[in-house]
C-alpha cells in the first residue's frame, strides 16, 4: 500500500515538488502557485491569486518579462531557461531559472500557461561572476591593447634615440680612419676597436628592439615574398667569415623551389645561429650549414662540433635573457637564441637543437608557403 | 548601402496605401505576426527590423549612429523613401513610437497618419513627471540583461542570423524571436530606457492616434494621456487589453483601433 492515494499522491507531487509551479489563465492572471513556491517567497497562495507574475518579480525583471519573455511566449507558445528574481515578503530577491508552456485546446485557444520556478541563488551567482570577471577581462584587455600602443612609440623611440649617437661615433671613426691622422699602430688598432664596439653595439640595440617588438609588442612583423633566399643566405655567410677570418664556415644549399619568407629575417635567424656556432662551437673544427627545399618545406641548419649543451640548458634555451654558462663577455644579452625561436615562430616554422658529444645541431624548419 | 537587406525590409499586400509596423525594444518584426497580415488585402505591407535586431544586418550596427533614437529614425526615413511612400500609416510600437515620431518631424511628407501603440516619451521620473522608472531601475535593467543572453553565444550568431526562416534548426531557433547580441541589446535598452523625447511631442504635424493598454507597467495611462495632451490634435483609444504587447495579445482589438482610424 501506498502512503497515499494516487489523487493524493499527484496533489502532493505538484505541491511540495522541489520546485515552484504556478499557472497562469488564459487572461494573463495566476491561478493556481504551489507550497514550495509560497514557502520559497514567503507570499501566501492567496496573494499570488488573480495577478500578474511580474508583479512578483524585481522592476529589471519586470521590464524584461513584459518586452522579451511574454512576447516569446506568446509567440513561440513556450520558453526556457529564463533568469528572473522573485521579490520576497521579507523584500529578498530569490533567483530562480525559469521554464513555461502554454496549454491550448484543439482549437488552438489558450487554456492557461503553466510555469515551472527552480532555484537558482548559486547557479545565478556564479553566472553573475562570470559576466562580471569577463568584462573586467575585457576592460584589462582594452587597457593592454592601449599600453602596447604605448610601447610599441617607446621602442621606436627609443632605437631611433640610441642609434643616432652609434652613427655619429661611427662616421667619427670612418673620419678619422680616412683622414690619416692616425699612423701610430697602437692608434688604429683603437680605431678598429671602435668599429668593432659598434657593430656589436648596433647588434645589440638590434637584438633588445626585436625582443622588445616580439616579446611585448605584437610579436614579430614580417614581410615576405618569395625571391630568391641563397643570395641573403651567403651573404650572412660571408660576413661571418670575413669577420672571422681564422674559422671555417662549410655550406651546402640545395633551394630548388621558393620559399615565401620575409629574407632578412631569415637571414638574421642564420646569422645568430652561426654566431652562436662560433662561439661556443670548437675552435679548430668548421661550422656546417644547409638549406634545402624538400616536400613542401624549407630546413635550414647549422652544426658545430664541441662540448655538448648540457641537458638542464636544453630546456631553456630558447627563453630570453638565457646564457648558459657565461664564460665570455662576447656572450651578449642572451637573446640571440630567443629571436630566432620567434622568427621561426613567425614563420609557422619551428626550431629544434640536437645536442651529442660529436655535434650540436640547430634546425628551422617551416612550410614553402604560409 | 542596401537598406532592404540592412533592416530585413518584408513588403507584403496589395493597396495603394503602405502601412509600416515598427517593432520595439525587446523582439523583432515578428511583434506584428497577428497583426501586420489583416492589413494585406488593402494595404501595401511594410515590415522591417531595427538595425542590431531580428534578421537585421548586425555589421552596420554603429555604435554611435545608435546611442540615439535619431539614428533609428534616419532608417525609418530611409526605408520609407527607398519604397517611394507617401502618406503611409506609420504604426509604432513602445520605443518604435518616439522613433516613428522623429522620423515623421524629419520627413513629414512620408506621412499620412501615425499610430503610436504604448508610447512613452521618457520612462524615467522627472520632477511631477511621472515615467514609471527610477534612474536606478533602468541601470538595474542593464545589468538584468546580463543575465539572459538569450542562448546568444558568438558562435551561433551566423547560423541565426542566416536562416531566420528554416526551422528545421529547430532547438538552436529557440528564443529566436527576441534574441540578439548582447551587447546591441543593452545599448538599445540604453537608448531606449535613457531618452527625453518629451519636448519633440509637440513638433508634431502628423495626424496621431495613441492606442493605450492597461496595466502597462512599461508606459502607464498617465503616461499615454501625458502624450495625448502634447502632440497636437492627437486622439488616444484605451484599448481593453492588459500588458505592454496588445499586438501579441490582443491583435483583433489593435487591428480595429488600427481599422477605425485609417
Amino acid at each position: 500500500m501506498s502512503e497515499f492515494e494516487p489523487r493524493d499522491e499527484y496533489r502532493d507531487l505538484f505541491e511540495n515538488a522541489p520546485c515552484g509551479y504556478l499557472t497562469i489563465g488564459s487572461d494573463g492572471r495566476i491561478t493556481k502557485v504551489n507550497a514550495t513556491l509560497t514557502a520559497w517567497t514567503g507570499i501566501e497562495k492567496d496573494k499570488f491569486a488573480g495577478r500578474r507574475l511580474h508583479q512578483f518579480l524585481n522592476i529589471a525583471g519586470r521590464i524584461y518579462y513584459e518586452t522579451h519573455i511574454a512576447p516569446l511566449l506568446r509567440m513561440q507558445g513556450f520558453f526556457n531557461e529564463f533568469a528572473l528574481d522573485f521579490e520576497t515578503a521579507a523584500g529578498e530577491r530569490l533567483a530562480v531559472i525559469a521554464n513555461a508552456a502554454e496549454r491550448r485546446d484543439g482549437d488552438g485557444t489558450l487554456l492557461f500557461t503553466a510555469v515551472v520556478v527552480i532555484k537558482a541563488t548559486d547557479r545565478r551567482r556564479y553566472e553573475r561572476q562570470l559576466v562580471d570577471s569577463r568584462t573586467e577581462l575585457q576592460k584589462g584587455l582594452a587597457t593592454e591593447r592601449e599600453t602596447a600602443k604605448l610601447r610599441e612609440q617607446f621602442i621606436a623611440v627609443l632605437g631611433h634615440d640610441l642609434r643616432n649617437p652609434l652613427a655619429a661615433i661611427s662616421a667619427g671613426a670612418r673620419i678619422l680612419q680616412r683622414s690619416g691622422a692616425l699612423q701610430e699602430h697602437k692608434h688604429l688598432r683603437v680605431l678598429d676597436m671602435i668599429n668593432t664596439t659598434v657593430t656589436r653595439m648596433s647588434d645589440l640595440i638590434d637584438h633588445i628592439l626585436d625582443f622588445a617588438r616580439g616579446r611585448l609588442g605584437g610579436g614579430i612583423t614580417l614581410s615576405r615574398d618569395a625571391k630568391p633566399l641563397e643570395p641573403v643566405l651567403e651573404q650572412v655567410v660571408d660576413e661571418l667569415r670575413t669577420a672571422s677570418p681564422q674559422r671555417v664556415i662549410e655550406t651546402t644549399f640545395e633551394l630548388t623551389e621558393r620559399v615565401n619568407c620575409d629574407r632578412t629575417r631569415i637571414g638574421q635567424l642564420l646569422s645568430n645561429l652561426i654566431g652562436n656556432a662560433l662561439t661556443h662551437g670548437a675552435a679548430d673544427q668548421p661550422v656546417r650549414v644547409g638549406a634545402k627545399t624538400d616536400s613542401g618545406k624549407f630546413k635550414l641548419w647549422v652544426a658545430n662540433a664541441g662540448e655538448p649543451i648540457p641537458a638542464a640548458a636544453m630546456e631553456r634555451l630558447f627563453e630570453p635573457f638565457f646564457r648558459g654558462d657565461v664564460r665570455d663577455s662576447r656572450q651578449g644579452l642572451g637573446l640571440g637564441l630567443h629571436i630566432c625561436w620567434q622568427i621561426a615562430q613567425a614563420h609557422g616554422g619551428r626550431l629544434d637543437v640536437t645536442s651529442t658529444p660529436d655535434e650540436t645541431r640547430f634546425v628551422f624548419t617551416m612550410p614553402l608557403v604560409p | 548601402m542596401d537598406v532592404e537587406a540592412r533592416n530585413n525590409v518584408h513588403v507584403s499586400g496589395r493597396g495603394d496605401r503602405a502601412i509600416v509596423f515598427a517593432h520595439g525594444f525587446g523582439c523583432d518584426q515578428n511583434m506584428w505576426r497577428f497583426v501586420a497580415p489583416e492589413f494585406e488585402g488593402d494595404f501595401k505591407v511594410v515590415l522591417f527590423d531595427h538595425v542590431g535586431a531580428g534578421g537585421s544586418d548586425l555589421s552596420a550596427y554603429n555604435k554611435d549612429k545608435y546611442s540615439t533614437l535619431h539614428g533609428y529614425a534616419d532608417d525609418v526615413v530611409e526605408i520609407m523613401r527607398e519604397l517611394r511612400l507617401k502618406d503611409a500609416v506609420f504604426v509604432g510600437h513602445s520605443v518604435s513610437a518616439m522613433i516613428g515620431l522623429l522620423a515623421s518631424s524629419k520627413a513629414p511628407e512620408l506621412f499620412g497618419r501615425m499610430v503610436l501603440v504604448g508610447p512613452s516619451p521618457r520612462y524615467i521620473d522627472d520632477g511631477d513627471y511621472v515615467g514609471g522608472f527610477s534612474e536606478k531601475q533602468i541601470v538595474e535593467l542593464l545589468e538584468f540583461l546580463e543575465d539572459n543572453h538569450m542562448g546568444w553565444s558568438v558562435a551561433m550568431a551566423p547560423s541565426i542570423m542566416g536562416n531566420p526562416d528554416r526551422p528545421e534548426l529547430g532547438e538552436e531557433l529557440t528564443n529566436s524571436f527576441c534574441r540578439t547580441d548582447p551587447e546591441i541589446a543593452k545599448a538599445f535598452a540604453r537608448v531606449t530606457f535613457t531618452s527625453d523625447n518629451r519636448d519633440d511631442l509637440a513638433e508634431v504635424t502628423v495626424p496621431t492616434l495613441i492606442l493605450q493598454c492597461s496595466e502597462d507597467i512599461i508606459a502607464s495611462e498617465e503616461v499615454g494621456k501625458f502624450v495625448r495632451s502634447r502632440i497636437p490634435g492627437s486622439e488616444i483609444v484605451f484599448l481593453k487589453a492588459t500588458g505592454h504587447c496588445p499586438n501579441l495579445s490582443a491583435p483583433a482589438e489593435v487591428v480595429s483601433a488600427i481599422r477605425a482610424y485609417v
